[in-house]
C-alpha cells in the first residue's frame, strides 16, 4: 500500500518535471536570497552578502541533480536510456536488426501459434456464466441419463440449478424439395437460465417452451443469410415448425468444448431423450460434498429403477479449466500439444541462438568500445545491462512481429472447417493469456539470446582489447558462437527426425489398405424424420425399395445397408461368447456390425470361406453370421467355423449360452473397422434384416462401376423420391473418409513447417557464424595469400571450419534423436518405427547438404580475398 | 569561510530533526536549517546541500506535504508540514533514538 502510493507520488513527478525544476530553482534562490539577507543584516554588503551566500550553499546543479533523484524510478530512466542507446545502433545497422527481428518472429509466431490452439483446445472457457460453479454430472458412469432421472434428481434440490442437454441430436430441415440435416442440441427449458449462456439477440429458450430454437451464429450467418429479422422465422424441423427466438453470438462455446459447434440449441422434445447433467453449485459445495450428496440421492433412485445401477458410479467434474484434463480422451490431445510445445520451444530456442550469435558478433566488433567503458569507470554491471536492452528491444520487437504472425495464422486456422463427421469450428482469439504468455516469452528470449553476449561481452580483459587483439591471426576454435551453432545443428536434427516420422506416418496412413474399396464406393447418408418411422415395420419397407432402387441405377454394380459405416463409427462389444466346439466361453472384443446382402460385394471384402448374406436370412428365418478372420481365428482356431454356432449372453450378468444359436455362414477377410492404425481386430457382421433395432439414421453404401463422382446425383434423386421430408448427404468413400487421416496431416502439417523452419533457422546461423569468421580473418587470408597459400587452400580453411561445426552437430543430433523420438511412437501408426535407421540417415543427409549449400556464400567470400586490399587495410 | 568544527550529524538523524522541527507547525527550508541549528546551540548544522535532497526524498516517502506560501521577508516560498504519516514517523524516530541513547549511554557509564 504505502509503495503504491509511493510509486503514484513518483508518477506524479514524471507528468511534471518541468515545473518541478522551476520550483526547485525558485525554492534555491529563495534560500540564498534569504541567507543573504540575514549576513547583510549583520553589515556586510549586499554584493558579499550574496556572494557569501552562494558560497556555503555550494552548487545549486548537484543539488538539484540529487533532488530529482529522489523523485525517479533510477532504473526505469536508464533502461529507457539504455533503450535509446540500442535503438539508434540498430538504425545504423538495419540488416543485422532485421535478421535478428526476423528470426525472432519466426520463432515467437511458431511458438505462440501453438500456445493459441492449445488454450483454445484445452482451456478454452464454454460461453457460460461462472464456469467455476458449474459442473457436469455422470450417473451409472454414463455420460446421457434418461429424462425420468433428470426429474428424480431436479426435483431433490440438491443444487442451486440443474439442467440436462443432449449435444448428439440431429434434426431435418426442410427446405424446398429437399430437407438438410442440422446439427441440434436438445436441452431441457431451465438450461439457459441455469447455464447462464448470453445471448446475441432475442430471448433464450425457457422452461415450458416446446417449438422454439435458438440459433448459431455461424447458422444465423451462412444458411440463414444474417436476416435481421430472423426473430420469429419458422423452421420446419423434422415437419414441424419451429419459431427462432433468439442468435446465440459469434463467440459462443458449448459446454461439450473442443470446438464442437452444432447449428441450433432445441427444447427436450420426447421423454425418451437423454441427457447429460449440468449442475450450479450452491456457494460453499465442493464436487466432493456434491458428489456425496448425488450418492444419495441416485441410491434412491435406484430403488425406483433398479436396473440401471444408476448409484454405482456417481462423477462430478469442472467444465472448464484444468479439472477437464481428467478424461483419457483429452490427455492424449493434451499429450499431443505437450510435445507439439515442446517442439516449438526448441525452434524459438534456436531462433534466440540465431539472435545470440549475431549479438556475439557484434559485442566482438564493439569490444574496442567495451573496453573504453570499462576503463573510464562503467561497472560491469551497467555495461551488462546495457547489452541485455539490446537483446530486450530485439525481442520486444520481435515478439510483436511474432504476435502479428500469431494472429493472422489462427485467423486462417479459425477459418479451416475441419473435414470430419461432426460440426467442429476453433474461435482462436488473442486474449489475456495469449498476451501475458508473450510477455514471458518476450523476457525468457531476451535472456536467453543475451546471456552469453553480456557475459563474453564483458569478460575480455581491458587491455587485451585496447591492443587491438582482434587483429591477431586466429585459430578455429571452439568460441561461444561456434558452441551455439553447432547446438543449433542439433537441435534441427531432432526436429527434422521428428517431422520426417510425420511425414511417413501421413504417407503411410494415406497409403494403407483399409481392407475394403473406397476409390468406387458411395456412401449416402440418410435421415428420416422420427415422427414418421417409429419402428422397424415403417423402416423396413423404406430400407428395402431404396436399396433396390440404388442398386438398379445405371452405371452401380451393387448396393447395401449398413448399421455404420467403417472408420467413421464403429459398435464395440466385450462380451463372453460360446461356441459349439469349447466347452468355456471365452471373453472376445470385437466390432459389430448389421449389413445388408450385398454388403460384402459392395464393399468389395472378399468372403473367404462359406457364403455371403442371401435374401433369405431375414427375420424369424435361422439366425446367422460372418466372422472376420482375426474373429474365426480366435473362437475356432484353426478349424473351419462355418456350419458351427455362437452363442451370446441375453442379458447382463446371464449365462453365455442363455442366448439363440447363431449359425455361422461364412468367414470374410479382415478390414479396418474403427481407426486405420488399429491392429488384430475382430468383427462379428449379421444380417441387418434379422436385427430387430430400428433408427433413422440409415448408412447405404452403393458400389459403381466407373467413377463415383458422376453418380452422386442420381443417388440423391432415388433417395429423395422415396422421401422428400428425409435429409440425405451423398459423398464418395473417398471424401467420406478423408476426415480418417485428418490427425497423421496435422501432424505431419505442424511437424514439417517446425522441422523446415528449424533447418532454415540453423542453415542461417551457419551461414552467419561462417561469414562471420572469414570477415575476421580477411587479414589473415590476405597474408597467406600473399605467402602463397592457393585459392582451394582458402577454400579447404573455411570448409574445415564448416564441417567440423556441422558434423559436431549432426553427431550430437543424431545421437540426442535416437532418445527424443522415441515417445512421438504414441502418435504414429505402428507402421512407421521411430527407430528406423533409415530416418536417421536421410535427416543427417539432408542437414549434411544444407549445411554446404550455407558454406558457399562465406567460401567464395574467402577466396575472393584481394591480399592487396586486405593488408592495406588500416 | 574557516574550516567546519560542527561535529558530522549522526547517520539516519536527519529526517527525523527535520520532522521535529516542523511539529510546530509548517516552516521554509531555511528556517528549518536555521532551527535546527539554533535549537542545537549550533551545535548542529544542516548542510545546504543535503537539506533539499532529504525534504524531497520525504515528499516522496508521503511524510511532509509542501504548498507555497508567502516567507516573513515577503518572498514566494516552500512551506512543508508534517502529514499524520510523518508525526507517527517522528514519534517512532524518536522513540527508537532515545532507547539508543540511552543505551550507548549505560555503555559509557558502567562497562
Amino acid at each position: 500500500m504505502r509503495l503504491l502510493k509511493e510509486t503514484l507520488r513518483r508518477l506524479n513527478y514524471l507528468g511534471r518535471r518541468s515545473r518541478f525544476d522551476d520550483d526547485l530553482d525558485t525554492e534555491v534562490a529563495f534560500h540564498i536570497e534569504t541567507r543573504a539577507d540575514e549576513l547583510e543584516s549583520t553589515g556586510l554588503s549586499r554584493t558579499h552578502a550574496r556572494a557569501q551566500a552562494r558560497r556555503e550553499f555550494g552548487s545549486p546543479a548537484r543539488v538539484a541533480e540529487e533532488t530529482r533523484s529522489a523523485w525517479q524510478f533510477r532504473w526505469l530512466e536508464d533502461l529507457a536510456a539504455d533503450l535509446r542507446y540500442a535503438a539508434r545502433s540498430f538504425r545504423r545497422n538495419p540488416a543485422f536488426a532485421a535478421t535478428a527481428i526476423a528470426c525472432l518472429a519466426l520463432g515467437i509466431g511458431a511458438n505462440t501459434t501453438i500456445f493459441s490452439i492449445a488454450t483454445e483446445v484445452l482451456f478454452s472457457q464454454p460461453s457460460v456464466r461462472d464456469a467455476g460453479s458449474l459442473v457436469h454430472i455422470r450417473l451409472a458412469g454414463s455420460s446421457h441419463v434418461p429424462m425420468e432421472a433428470y426429474r428424480f434428481v431436479r426435483d431433490a434440490n440438491l443444487f442451486a440449478g440443474f439442467a440436462g442437454q443432449n449435444e448428439n441430436m440431429e434434426v431435418n430441415w426442410r427446405r424446398g424439395d429437399g430437407a438438410d440435416r442440422l446439427f441440434a442440441i436438445r436441452v431441457t427449458g431451465n438450461f439457459f437460465g441455469v447455464t447462464g449462456i448470453p445471448l446475441a439477440m432475442g430471448r433464450a429458450i425457457q422452461p415450458g417452451d416446446s417449438d422454439v430454437a435458438v440459433v448459431n451464429y455461424g447458422f444465423w450467418q451462412s444458411r440463414l443469410a444474417a436476416d435481421s429479422n430472423v426473430i420469429g422465422r419458422a423452421l420446419f424441423l423434422d415437419g414441424h415448425p419451429f419459431t427462432v427466438v433468439g442468435v446465440l453470438p459469434r463467440d459462443h462455446r458449448t459446454l461439450a468444448g473442443f470446438g464442437f459447434t452444432p447449428d441450433l440449441y432445441l427444447p427436450v422434445s420426447k421423454d425418451t431423450e437423454r441427457v447429460a447433467f449440468f449442475a450450479r453449485l450452491p456457494e460453499g459445495m465442493t464436487r466432493q460434498i456434491a458428489a456425496a450428496r448425488l450418492q444419495s440421492v441416485s441410491q434412491q433412485l435406484d430403488r425406483i429403477h433398479p436396473n440401471e445401477g444408476y448409484a454405482q458410479q456417481v462423477e462430478v467434474s469442472a467444465v472448464a479449466g484444468l479439472g477437464r484434463l481428467e478424461s483419457s480422451e483429452v490427455q492424449a490431445v493434451a499429450a499431443f500439444f505437450a510435445m507439439l510445445m515442446v517442439v516449438v520451444g526448441l525452434v524459438l530456442l534456436m531462433a534466440c541462438a540465431n539472435v545470440a550469435s549475431l549479438l556475439l558478433a557484434r559485442a566482438s566488433s564493439r569490444s574496442h568500445e567495451l573496453a573504453i567503458r570499462l576503463s573510464i569507470g562503467a561497472s560491469r554491471g551497467r555495461i551488462v545491462r546495457q547489452l541485455f536492452a539490446d537483446s530486450l528491444l530485439l525481442s520486444v520487437a520481435g515478439t510483436a512481429a511474432g504476435l502479428a504472425l500469431n494472429v493472422a495464422l489462427t485467423r486462417v486456422l479459425s477459418g479451416i472447417r475441419l473435414p470430419v463427421p461432426i460440426p467442429v469450428q476453433f474461435l482462436i482469439e488473442p486474449d489475456w493469456r495469449l498476451l501475458s504468455y508473450a510477455i514471458a516469452v518476450a523476457l525468457a528470449s531476451s535472456l536467453a539470446a543475451g546471456l552469453i553476449p553480456a557475459i563474453k561481452g564483458t569478460r575480455a580483459g581491458i587491455s587485451a582489447a585496447l591492443k587491438h587483439g582482434e587483429h591477431q591471426v586466429s585459430r578455429s576454435r571452439w568460441t561461444a558462437s561456434n558452441i551455439l551453432v553447432a547446438g543449433q545443428l542439433a537441435v534441427s536434427i531432432v526436429l527434422l527426425c521428428a517431422a520426417f516420422l510425420f511425414l511417413r506416418n501421413l504417407v503411410a496412413a494415406s497409403t494403407m489398405n483399409p481392407g475394403f474399396d473406397v476409390d468406387h464406393t458411395i456412401w449416402a447418408y440418410m435421415r428420416l424424420a422420427p415422427e414418421a418411422y417409429p419402428n422397424r415395420e415403417k423402416t423396413r419397407p423404406l430400407i428395402d425399395a431404396a436399396v433396390e432402387r440404388l442398386g438398379t441405377l445405371p452405371g452401380v454394380e451393387a448396393a447395401a445397408i449398413a448399421r455404420v459405416v467403417p472408420l467413421n463409427d464403429a459398435m464395440h462389444f466385450q462380451i463372453q461368447v460360446s461356441t459349439d466346439l469349447a466347452a468355456r466361453p471365452v471373453i472376445v472384443r470385437f466390432n459389430l456390425n448389421y449389413v445388408g446382402v450385398d454388403y460384402f460385394k459392395t464393399m468389395q471384402i472378399p468372403i473367404v470361406t462359406g457364403r455371403g448374406f442371401t435374401p433369405a436370412d431375414r427375420m424369424g428365418a435361422p439366425q446367422v453370421a460372418i466372422l472376420n478372420q482375426n474373429m474365426a481365428r480366435q473362437l475356432f482356431g484353426k478349424q473351419d467355423p462355418v456350419g458351427h454356432t455362437i452363442r451370446f449372453p441375453t442379458g447382463k450378468g446371464s449365462n453365455a449360452s442363455s442366448g439363440k444359436p447363431i449359425r455361422i455362414a461364412g468367414v470374410a477377410r479382415n478390414s479396418k473397422y474403427f481407426t486405420l492404425g488399429e491392429e488384430n481386430v475382430a468383427a462379428l457382421y449379421q444380417p441387418y434384416a434379422q436385427w430387430d433395432g430400428s433408427i433413422v439414421n440409415l448408412h447405404f453404401l452403393i458400389r459403381a462401376t466407373g467413377s463415383p463422382q458422376p453418380l452422386i446425383p442420381a443417388v440423391n434423386a432415388a433417395l429423395n423420391r422415396l422421401d422428400p421430408t428425409a435429409a440425405i448427404e451423398t459423398k464418395t468413400m473417398q471424401q467420406g473418409l478423408a476426415f480418417t487421416l485428418v490427425p497423421s496431416r496435422v501432424g505431419a502439417a505442424i511437424l514439417g513447417a517446425m522441422g523446415v523452419l528449424g533447418l532454415a533457422l540453423a542453415s542461417i546461423g551457419l551461414y552467419g557464424v561462417l561469414l562471420y569468421s572469414v570477415s575476421r580473418r580477411i587479414r589473415e587470408i590476405g597474408l597467406r595469400m600473399a605467402l602463397g597459400a592457393t585459392p582451394a587452400e582458402i577454400l579447404r580453411m573455411v570448409l574445415r571450419q564448416s564441417t567440423s561445426l556441422a558434423a559436431t552437430g549432426i553427431g550430437i543430433g543424431l545421437a540426442l534423436s535416437i532418445f527424443a523420438v522415441r515417445p512421438l511412437a504414441a502418435f504414429l501408426t505402428p507402421e512407421v518405427r521411430t527407430n528406423d535407421v533409415a530416418n536417421f540417415v536421410v535427416v543427417g543427409a539432408v542437414l549434411a547438404v544444407v549445411a554446404l549449400i550455407a558454406t558457399v556464400a562465406p567460401a567464395l567470400r574467402a577466396v575472393r580475398v584481394d591480399p592487396v586490399v586486405a593488408l592495406r587495410e588500416e | 569561510m574557516g574550516e567546519r568544527t560542527f561535529p558530522e550529524l549522526l547517520p539516519g538523524t536527519l529526517y527525523m530533526l527535520i520532522l521535529r522541527t516542523l511539529r510546530a507547525g509548517p516552516l521554509h527550508g531555511y528556517a528549518i536549517a536555521k532551527r535546527v541549528k539554533e535549537a542545537s546551540q549550533e551545535g548542529l548544522v544542516i548542510e545546504d546541500g543535503s537539506l533539499y535532497p532529504a525534504l524531497n526524498r520525504m515528499l516522496v516517502k508521503g511524510w511532509l506535504d509542501a504548498e507555497w506560501g508567502i516567507s516573513e521577508n515577503h518572498r514566494k516560498a516552500r512551506f512543508y508540514r508534517l502529514t499524520p504519516e510523518g508525526r507517527k514517523q517522528l514519534d517512532h524516530e524518536a522513540e527508537s533514538f532515545d532507547r539508543l541513547v540511552r543505551a550507548i549511554q549505560l555503555v559509557m557509564r558502567t562497562a
